[in-house]
């Protein structure tokens, strides 16, 4: 408790739950704008990438579009260089091709009559697909549609193609669309890049890649997909659905559909009017690889911080542990443990100055000690010392602090300033102190009683400094001893003109 | 101190892990399990024994197509067990239904898909067991199936805004009028309804003429007629200037038509799908502009068993994907031969 006391007046400074707390704070601080500046350079980096890739996918897929109406093409003008003399002969040429991966083959002559099995006559009616095969210029491409052959979605492709000299005909080949599928296929961005047909009048949208397989060939319309669009896109996206139904050949733009944010971009098919590649990619496709290292540093700087925090706690328990012995070596006498010179008048400066509650300080000098020591020798000497403390520790631990002044003087700071109260433990202490012997053998301590001089003042009464209720109470000593040691007395004014 | 806030704080931490678990665990399934495979025929020792799975074991639409398995199995002398689900999400529930038949030995399947794309795998590993598989109504996103009977759905949705155009034109509109066509679907997964949603607008966008328009605010709801109808009321208070409105399932139509009829909206017109009391109410009544896609379901289950059949006795199909057509049906065309025979198994 005495102890506890005199820490309250001697301790400064934050204590360390404090500070580790306030560089937590700043350390979080510090991280919290790393990550958000490093987020915001992804993002600028994720939307000008996005942008690239998407056209980039678009082109790849025009491209092979491009490719299959050229090698239709191709084949129509290899077998148009054979100059058949008629329809019929053009068909049995093409049925011979009926291999590799077209779903059906065939030909329309001059007079639209259609050379094809019973079951492609019947699509070729349900379909309407003459109307596309005239718009041939060289080449038209139909809507996707279910086969009735395959049961999966197909479209066909018609190719100009002359016979007999002169007459002007089509030929069609019909492909699963999984050929677009597998041209749409890339490896990279594999499970993020969604691919669609999108048709700008109807909105309707037909699937060629992305990251469900069996998804692929389904239809779905833009209106209902894009129906989760955040709000504040809705204008972007009925702006950029307006350049496609203008016939803009290529346009693109960002949103967000919850918390993904996403590039789509579209690009018109040639051969195909009114049909439109789209593409469309999660902007934090390409930040993946960057979002792992990112994560992975912050791990890093975290299991850095446990470590530093342990280290720290570490070191702090030490340093406590020798703060401890430390301030016992230069707060305590060592000798008898209360307190030194230096820590009493720090502790009673501020004890004064921080409460201003009244007070009492005592000077106490053991009386002829110097003889003690000459006669018993120095550890009787220390031992005098040892027991005067423990008198003083008795009488007045619970009413203020006690000090080693320096030799055989001591001073005490009370807590309060009733002359009465402390007179009665003054004679209760004198009788403790004439029971006090320096040694345990009764034959060398006969004739030896132990006596003390004590001096005191009152605060703020005699003096309202410490140096000045000292020198008060010094006063009073000097007055106790002149008039022959063996007692106490108080200060009065009076005693400013004896010394 | 120092050592109960550490304690506090670890506390706190278990139980924010505890309760972001709890957030994250299985969502409660809203609809009704599937039941276990019953007898849909008799059956009898050393016939053929196949299942049949259905969509919605609730609704008039799939007791239709029940009926004509039924009666496919005694033309074609074979047992026939059936299940199904009660709502189109429940498509995992479809899933197990057919690992049940692959332990039951089924001799052949017939399945509605839920969801012709998650449900693929399953049906593509059912077809690997080498147990022949046979789709009606819906296909499935996979070729590894026998052969597919059901309606062109985007035809069918050709059909619908076909009709529409007419049923506006009957309506009084001309090509200057300013029509808008309301659009209600009950799930945005199905590919039947998106099928017929993608043929609707292509039919539209080439034929209507300029002004009109679908408005793009599509709505969607799941549920029965009744549930239906508050959902269809806001879709005219919230669009009044709306002149008709396309139901894309039985549902939907059925709750259009209940919305229209309660609400005395004679002004709008209603193009639906399926037949249901609440749509051929208003096609029976006068006073309504109302027309229904109707399709051949008893059929498809009908010659899906024969199919599976001949399957089974080693017939190739010659084909895999078979259309089975629709009639449209409205005040004109209800009393036709051609919609009697369809209307007849409802």
């Amino acid at each position: 408790m005495k102890q506890k006391k005199e820490q309250y007046f001697i301790k400064t400074g934050l204590s360390l739950v404090a500070t580790m707390i306030a560089c937590l704070v700043v350390f979080s601080l510090s991280i919290a704008g790393m990550i958000a500046s490093f987020n915001a350079l992804m993002n600028q980096h994720d939307k000008r990438l996005s942008s690239e890739i998407c056209k980039l996918m678009t082109e790849k897929m025009n491209s092979s579009i491009r490719y299959m109406t050229d090698s239709a093409q191709n084949m129509a003008s290899v077998l148009s260089a054979q100059n058949f003399n008629s329809p019929a002969d053009v068909y049995k040429e093409l049925s011979d091709h009926r291999e590799g991966s077209y779903v059906s083959i065939g030909f329309i002559d001059a007079d639209r009559k259609i050379y094809a099995s019973e079951q492609e006559l019947k699509e070729f009616e349900k379909w309407d697909l003459l109307s596309t095969a005239v718009l041939a210029d060289p080449v038209s491409i139909s809507a996707p549609y279910r086969s009735g052959m395959t049961g999966q979605p197909v479209f066909t492709m018609f190719t100009d193609f002359t016979y007999h000299s002169d007459e002007h005909g089509w030929m069609f080949v019909t492909y699963p669309l999984a050929e677009i599928q597998n041209i749409a296929a890339s490896e990279s961005f594999e499970e993020e890049t969604e691919i669609w047909l999108m048709n700008a009048a109807s909105a309707n949208i037909i699937q060629c890649a992305g990251e469900n397989v069996y998804s692929i060939g389904s239809w779905e319309n833009a209106y209902l997909v894009m129906s989760d669009i955040n709000p504040d896109d809705k204008a972007a996206y009925n702006e950029w659905h307006s350049k496609m139904l203008c016939g803009e050949p290529s346009a693109s733009f960002g949103y967000r559909i919850g918390n993904t944010a996403y590039t789509q971009i579209y690009s018109n098919i040639t051969d195909m009017p009114g049909w439109f590649v789209v593409v469309r990619i999660p902007r934090s496709a390409l930040s993946t690889t960057m979002s792992r290292f990112r994560n992975y540093v912050l791990i890093f700087i975290s299991v850095l911080l446990l470590v530093t925090l342990m280290l720290i706690l570490i070191m702090y328990r030490q340093s406590t542990r020798e703060k401890k012995m430390l301030e016992q070596l230069s707060i305590h006498d060592s000798l008898t443990s209360v307190m030194n010179r230096r820590a009493f008048d720090y502790a009673a400066e501020q004890r004064l100055t921080r409460s201003g509650k009244d007070a009492m300080l005592l000077f106490f000098d053991v009386d002829y000690f110097k003889q003690v020591n000459d006669r018993f020798g120095h550890d009787a000497g220390d031992r005098i010392l040892i027991e005067f403390t423990n008198i003083l520790k008795k009488h007045f631990s619970e009413l203020g602090f006690i000090s080693r002044y320096g030799g055989d003087e001591f001073v005490v700071l009370l807590d309060t300033a009733s002359k009465q109260e402390v007179t009665v433990i003054l004679d209760s202490m004198t009788r403790d102190v004439h029971a006090v012997k320096p040694t345990e053998d009764p034959k060398k301590n006969a004739n030896f009683r132990l006596s003390f001089s004590a001096g005191a003042a009152c605060y703020p009464e005699d003096a309202e400094s410490l140096e000045l209720l000292k020198h008060c109470a010094d006063l009073a000593l000097y007055d106790v001893k002149k008039r022959g040691r063996n007692g106490y007395s108080w200060y009065h004014p009076k005693l400013d003109y004896i010394k | 101190m120092r050592t109960k806030l550490m304690g506090l704080l670890c506390c706190a931490a278990i139980l924010m892990c505890s309760c972001a678990q709890n957030t994250a665990g299985v969502t409660e399934r809203k609809t009704k399990l599937a039941p276990s495979f019953a007898p849909l025929t008799e059956i009898r020792a050393g016939r053929r024994n196949l299942y049949i799975i259905v969509k919605n074991l609730d609704s008039d639409y799939w007791r239709v197509t029940l009926d004509g398995a039924k009666a496919a199995g005694n033309d074609y002398n074979c047992n026939i067990y059936y299940s199904g689900t009660y709502a189109e999400s429940d498509w995992d529930l479809q899933a197990e239904l057919l690992d049940d038949c692959v332990k039951k030995k089924a001799d052949a399947v017939l399945i509605a898909p839920d969801d012709s794309v998650r449900l693929a795998p399953k049906v593509s590993e059912v077809y690997h067991k080498g147990i022949p598989v046979v789709l009606i109504d819906t296909t499935a996103n996979t070729d590894d199936y026998n052969i597919c009977y059901m309606t062109d759905n985007l035809i069918a949705g050709q059909n619908a805004a076909a009709e529409m155009i007419d049923l506006m034109h009957r309506k009084g509109y001309d090509d200057a009028s300013p029509v808008r066509i309301g659009v209600m679907v009950c799930t945005t997964t199905s590919q039947t309804i998106n099928e017929r949603l993608a043929g609707f607008f292509q039919y539209w966008a080439q034929n209507a003429p300029q002004g009109w328009k679908i408005i793009q605010d599509i709505r969607c709801f799941e549920g029965t007629a009744e549930e239906t109808v508050p959902y269809a009321e806001a879709l005219m208070q919230e669009y009044p200037d709306i002149t008709g409105v396309f139901g894309t399932n039985d549902c939907t139509t059925a709750g259009l038509a209940k919305a229209l009829e309660e609400n005395e909206r004679t002004d709008i017109g209603i193009v639906g799908f399926d037949y249901s009391d609440e749509i051929m109410r208003l096609i029976r009544n006068p006073d309504f502009d109302a027309s229904t896609i109707v399709q051949r379901q008893y059929d498809m289950s009908h010659d899906g068993v024969k199919a599976a059949m001949q399957i089974i006795n080693g017939k190739t199909m010659p084909v895999k994907f078979v259309d089975m057509g629709v009639v449209v049906v409205n005040d004109e065309t209800l009393h036709s031969v051609k919609v009697q025979k369809v209307l007849v198994h409802n």
